[in-house]
């Protein structure tokens, strides 16, 4: 019966209430579990319009990143990460390795305005698929918001 | 003494069953995500940084298996009816969002079919779908 302040204390606040935490947290739990697994990441690319207005705007000051696959033998998917080093790439009709390729996109597209920064891709049929996604993926490293057109290889 | 036991009693709210209830909940979600995903398993191409594209729920997905069988969401379509397939399952909407996912081992030639089709069925800009290294999944 004796009430001081202690046992006041100690009566009033003894447990803080866990409850709406726990509730909330397991919540939020469920909902990134729900929706993680649902998005996506990706490149958007651009796929060439059948009608004859593509051919004129590719002969003028496009930037024509060209990928053969005598010049980058890529046939298999690429193990581990990157892309093999003795893959060149053919970039305004200049070989490069393709590890020069983000300075390079960056040098000749980086003082465009964003909406022309645009990279023309001719890609080789019988090249693997991942590699293709892989040198997409180093051209758009070197500059920001670049666009991804692909045009018909020869 | 006496005075204050009745109150300890009922201080705390019993979270067992709430506890329960959640973590029920948690394990059917869990059953039921990987359900929820649309289309075949792919193995993704690995790339070091792909754009986020969004959730799949409101795209378009035209899945290539590792065979270039052709998918659209969750059902097979044969190539030669890939147009038709493509434009009901766009149905009415007027800005479909198409994604393609390409199994890593698939040629060039066979997405590059794929995009060429859907860009014959009327659409126009395509996300090309990667895995970002590293990162667990499909």
């Amino acid at each position: 019966m004796q009430f001081n302040s202690n046992d006041f204390g100690s009566n009033l606040q003894s447990e803080i209430n866990i409850t709406p935490l726990v509730d909330v947290v397991l919540v939020l739990l469920i909902i990134f579990m729900v929706v993680v697994p649902l998005l996506m990441e990706g490149y958007d690319v651009d796929i060439p319009r059948a009608s004859a207005d593509t051919s004129a705007q590719v002969a003028e000051s496009q930037l024509i990143l060209s990928i053969g696959s005598r010049a980058c033998p890529i046939l298999t998917p690429p193990a581990g990460q990157g892309i093999p080093k003795d893959c060149q790439v053919t970039l305004a009709d200049q070989k490069i390795p393709v590890a020069e390729l983000p300075a390079r996109v960056a040098s000749m597209l980086g003082g465009r305005p964003a909406e022309q920064r645009a990279l023309f891709l001719a890609v080789d049929d019988r090249l693997n698929y991942e590699g293709v996604l892989r040198i997409i993926d180093l051209a758009k490293s070197g500059v920001e918001d670049l666009k991804i057109e692909f045009v018909a290889a020869n | 003494m006496r005075l204050g036991e009745p109150a300890r009693m009922q201080a705390a709210i019993n979270i067992t069953p709430l506890v329960d209830v959640v973590l029920v909940l948690l394990i059917i979600f869990m059953v039921m995500a990987p359900q929820m995903r649309k289309g075949p398993d792919v193995n993704l191409p690995n790339t070091t940084k792909p754009n986020s594209q969004g959730d799949e729920r409101g795209r378009i997905l035209v899945s290539i298996d590792e065979a270039g069988g052709l998918w659209i969401n969750d059902r097979p379509v044969a190539p030669d009816h890939f147009d038709e397939s493509l434009r009901s399952a766009v149905g009415a909407e007027t800005n479909p969002k198409i994604v393609i996912r390409g199994d890593a081992k698939l040629n060039f030639r066979e997405v590059w079919e794929v995009m060429v089709a859907i860009e014959q069925a009327g659409f126009r800009g395509v996300g090309l779908i990667a895995k970002r290294a590293g990162a667990e999944g499909k």
